[in-house]
């Protein structure tokens, strides 16, 4: 005990070294304060969304005439609730939406839309927790540990201390231990606090915590093996630094060019071209044809099937549908393109321990490109449950008026899949 | 006069030769240039292969738009067409914001759609660790490995007590300086040559980028000659080499890693855009407000319609020479596409100043004002993606008005009235395919050079007050070194 108290006094004597966690301290602060922030704001655009959806199914109230009308105009809310964790790590929650309207039309020309962000601010990366951890902690425990036995000899005193009995436990392990823990209080403190704040699931925080953990045991045990190799202050310093920028910066940004350059992806862009061409082709194919079609899917819905002479909207969603069935292998090829990416960033995360932890830490905010492809998953069984409530009414002729706009299925935010 | 050149020259050859001799140095400087090599073929290749698929997919639409059967004008409006951004002139040097964007809009009556399919989208969480472009290697890599080659510069001779044997050889502190400047100059120089080659290829495939591209080259010389001047002032100011390093190396995670990424944070909570829903839902408001056209009781399309009826000295649409249904959807369309605009302009707006914001913590970090004044000038900044939303917009309004010019003219009233109980008439409502042919087709050329050129001035500003500032640094060093050695 006595030995940490000194190792402490110790610290508390370098005016660098506390200046150094006390910016870590700042920083990690306002990564929290930031995260707060966003997630505040995505909740509070998913309230107004909530609320304004009332004012708009009023307004559609007002001129419904039938289930067409109904599931041509009506625009229902989904959303992508943010964890109690997001706040520490916001990973890709501002290039996706957390918000979509979606009506009962082809879905392929609705579930790529884009939410509105300024890409310049998306393009250095998020200032979160994580970010926090992941980048700054790290060169932080590289200045206090590299040179922990170079300083020494620079000094003249490396023999001194290595004479003293018991060396090891009654000055470095002290001496490091505080060094750490003084870079793992600025960090876990305001993660706490954070932590409380939003509510976090006790034992989510806990794993959180532990990831943070991983990362400071991480660049330790780097910064002293390289610290033990008994070069200079200079030349462990600067090597510490190179390991941190190549592990860091350069082999994850080429990673992602490898990935990217190994998994092909679709083109969006004939992907949403060939869906717009099959459903407005469905204006001119044979309208027969169209019904046979859907009917082999939705064989219950045959007795209703009979077409009048002119428009009918279940004719019309019929096509809509096949509009998207169309397309289905494309564009289950781009979803799983995303997904094999995704998978081998996670196989390359174990090579590369920061991307890895920061991937681990995204994943368990739900903030990661896998949460993003689960709550699209999610808007696909929302739209088929809603489409499928309207072809209930369109084939069974059943009228439709404004009190069965209360009936239309809501979108679950929990994800009953 | 000769002779403090002479001295600087030597110093700077010796510092060069001391370089050469160090392993650590080499394996920097090659690992480097292999990575700018890397990045400068990769993002090269990556550019032109999206460019063309850009242009192919480009004229696919229109080809298809085109070629389009007879059909009612207004199913037309409905089937709408796609605007493709182009790939920016200069992108395979930046790529700046464009993995960011979508880069496919469609465009289609009664609606706004944003632009869909970016890059990053399409990516694991990978990219958020960056993207390995020549511009990257050179606002982030480069000042790192400077950091790495100087920062011992002067400190490693006040440790070894040459600083004195320099001088009693009739070396200045101005000269000493200069000659370190001069050699750690010369790596810089190295160090942007495979980024100012890939800049060069750019610049030959798009003629008229060369002066764009000239100007680009110096933003980065400018930025790299600060960080070469405030690498060799610290060295002399601080007390040891490693106080210089860690200096630096703090120094440059602030200046490239830090204050980047704290800005964006800053700017879009302090000034928080409205999601899509939000300006849906203000649209959709506005315009029951305005008028509906789904309503016949409607007061302001009441009003259109006297004012029509007028306009024709006749009493029914019935009677009108043109098809007023056609004129219902046009005065629809510009209604709605006012409010797109109005809103639009407000989301811009706030934008643009969540940028300029950025822009602004320039002042602290030269980083953010070199990728400004790079992503300008390669056009593939905010400012350009906004250009190209804006000009597709413009674009789907007069293209739909095109269309709804058609139902109000070449469709009869009569027919349109009657089509959805009448197939014959519905029949009679198709308008020949040759109409969609006339439609003009959607062009989006970068902003000119010269227009480019004058945006980057702020951050050019910027640049030269972190000259400035470095070499009021360089300016201290000389006389804490003058004074040390008295």
């Amino acid at each position: 005990m006595t030995d940490l108290k000194r190792e402490a006094w110790l610290l508390g004597r370098s005016r660098a070294a506390l200046a150094a966690l006390l910016l870590l301290f700042l920083c990690a602060a306002a990564g929290v304060g930031l995260g707060l922030a966003t997630v505040a704001r995505d909740t509070a655009a998913i309230d107004r969304m909530l609320a304004g959806q009332r004012t708009e199914d009023a307004a559609l109230a007002g001129f419904v005439r039938d289930a067409g009308y109904g599931a041509y105009y009506g625009f229902q809310p989904t959303w992508d609730a943010p964890s109690d964790l997001a706040f520490a790590a916001l990973g890709s929650r501002d290039i996706a939406p957390a918000l979509l309207r979606v009506r009962a039309l082809a879905l392929e020309g609705q579930i790529y839309e884009n939410e509105a962000a300024n890409p310049e601010l998306a393009l250095p990366g998020r200032f979160d927790l994580a970010f926090v951890v992941v980048y700054l902690a790290p060169l932080v425990l590289i200045a206090l540990l590299h040179d922990l036995w170079s300083g020494e000899r620079e000094a003249g005193r490396l023999h001194a201390l290595e004479a003293t009995p018991s060396a090891r436990r009654r000055i470095w392990a002290p001496r490091v231990a505080v060094r750490v823990g003084g870079v793992l209080v600025a960090l876990l403190l305001p993660f706490a606090i954070g932590a409380a704040v939003a509510g976090t699931d006790p034992q989510r925080a806990l794993a959180f915590a532990g990831l943070i953990a991983l990362v400071c045991l991480f660049w330790t045990a780097v910064a002293l093996l390289v610290a033990r190799r008994g070069r200079t202050s200079a030349v462990n310093a600067a090597s510490l630094a190179a390991i941190w920028f190549a592990l860091t910066l350069v082999a994850p940004a080429a990673a992602n060019l490898a990935i990217n350059a190994a998994v092909a992806m679709p083109d969006g862009a004939a992907l949403a071209r060939e869906n717009r061409e099959d459903v407005h082709a469905g204006w001119d194919r044979p309208r027969e044809a169209t019904m046979q079609q859907f009917l082999a899917l939705y064989p219950q819905h045959a007795a209703g099937s009979a077409l009048p002479p002119t428009f009918h909207w279940k004719w019309y969603f019929a096509f809509q549908h096949l509009g998207d069935l169309h397309v289905a292998e494309t564009s289950d090829a781009y979803r799983s393109g995303i997904a094999r990416r995704a998978e081998l960033a996670r196989t390359t995360g174990w090579l590369l321990p920061p991307a890895g932890l920061a991937q681990a830490m995204a994943a368990l905010a739900g903030t990661d490109v896998a949460a993003q492809l689960a709550y699209q998953q999610r808007i696909r069984a929302y739209h088929t449950r809603l489409r499928e409530f309207y072809y209930d009414y369109l084939f069974s002729e059943k009228p439709f008026g404004a009190a069965d706009l209360a009936r239309v299925p809501h979108f679950d935010p929990a994800g009953s899949m | 006069m000769t002779r403090p050149f002479a001295m600087a020259g030597a110093i700077a050859g010796a510092e060069l030769r001391l370089m050469l001799r160090s392993r650590l140095a080499l394996v920097g400087v090659a690992t480097l240039l292999l990575l700018s090599g890397i990045a400068a073929v990769t993002s090269a290749v990556q550019t032109a292969s999206a460019s063309a698929t850009r242009a192919a997919a480009q004229a696919a639409t229109d080809a298809q738009f085109q070629t389009q059967p007879d059909r009612h004008p207004h199913r037309m409006v409905h089937y709408g067409t796609y605007a493709l951004r182009p790939v920016g002139p200069l992108a395979a040097f930046d790529s700046g914001v464009d993995a960011f964007t979508g880069t496919v809009l469609f465009l289609e009556g009664h609606r706004q759609n944003s632009a869909t399919f970016g890059a990053a989208r399409e990516s694991s969480d990978l990219v958020r660790f960056g993207q390995l472009t020549p511009a990257f290697v050179l606002q982030t890599l480069a000042p790192l490995l400077l950091v790495f080659l100087g920062f011992a510069a002067v400190a490693r001779e006040r440790e070894r007590g040459s600083l004195r044997a320099l001088r009693s050889h009739g070396a200045t502190a101005a000269g000493i300086l200069a000659g370190k400047v001069l050699a750690l100059g010369a790596v810089a120089l190295l160090a942007m040559a495979p980024a100012l080659v890939a800049l060069l290829w750019s610049a030959l495939r798009h003629p008229g980028e060369g002066g764009i591209a000239a100007l680009i080259a110096l933003a980065y010389a400018a930025y790299l000659l600060v960080w070469v001047i405030g690498i060799t002032a610290v060295s002399a100011l601080a007390r040891t080499a490693q106080g210089a390093l860690v200096a630096l190396i703090a120094a440059w995670a602030i200046i490239t890693v830090l204050v980047p990424r704290a800005a964006a944070g800053w700017a879009g909570v302090a000034d928080p855009l409205p999601t899509r829903v939000d300006t849906e839902f203000a649209i959709a408001a506005d315009l029951r407000r305005l008028g509906d056209s789904h309503n016949p009781d409607d007061k302001y399309f009441a009003a259109f319609k006297a004012r029509i009826l007028d306009r024709y000295g006749v009493t029914s649409t019935d009677d009108l020479p043109v098809n007023y249904r056609g004129l219902v959807a046009a005065e629809g369309e510009r209604l709605t596409s006012e409010l797109f605009a109005n809103y639009a302009a407000r989301a811009d707006a706030i934008q643009r100043g969540q940028s300029a914001r950025l822009q602004a913590l320039g002042v602290i970090s030269p980083a953010l004002a070199v990728r400004q004044a790079s992503m300008v000038g390669a056009a593939t900044d905010l400012g350009t993606h906004l250009a190209f939303m804006n000009r597709a917009e413009a674009y789907r309004y007069d293209l739909i008005q095109r269309l709804n010019a058609l139902q109000a003219n070449q469709v009869s009233s009569a027919d349109d009235g009657a089509r959805s109980r009448d197939p014959l008439a519905d029949q009679r409502t198709r308008i020949s395919a040759d109409f969609w042919k006339t439609m003009p087709q959607f062009h989006l050329a970068a902003p000119a050079p010269a227009t480019r050129a004058t945006a980057m001035l702020p951050a050019l500003g910027l640049l030269g007050l972190w000259l400035a500032i470095s070499a009021l640094l360089l300016a201290l060093a000389r006389r804490t070194l003058d004074r040390t050695a008295e």
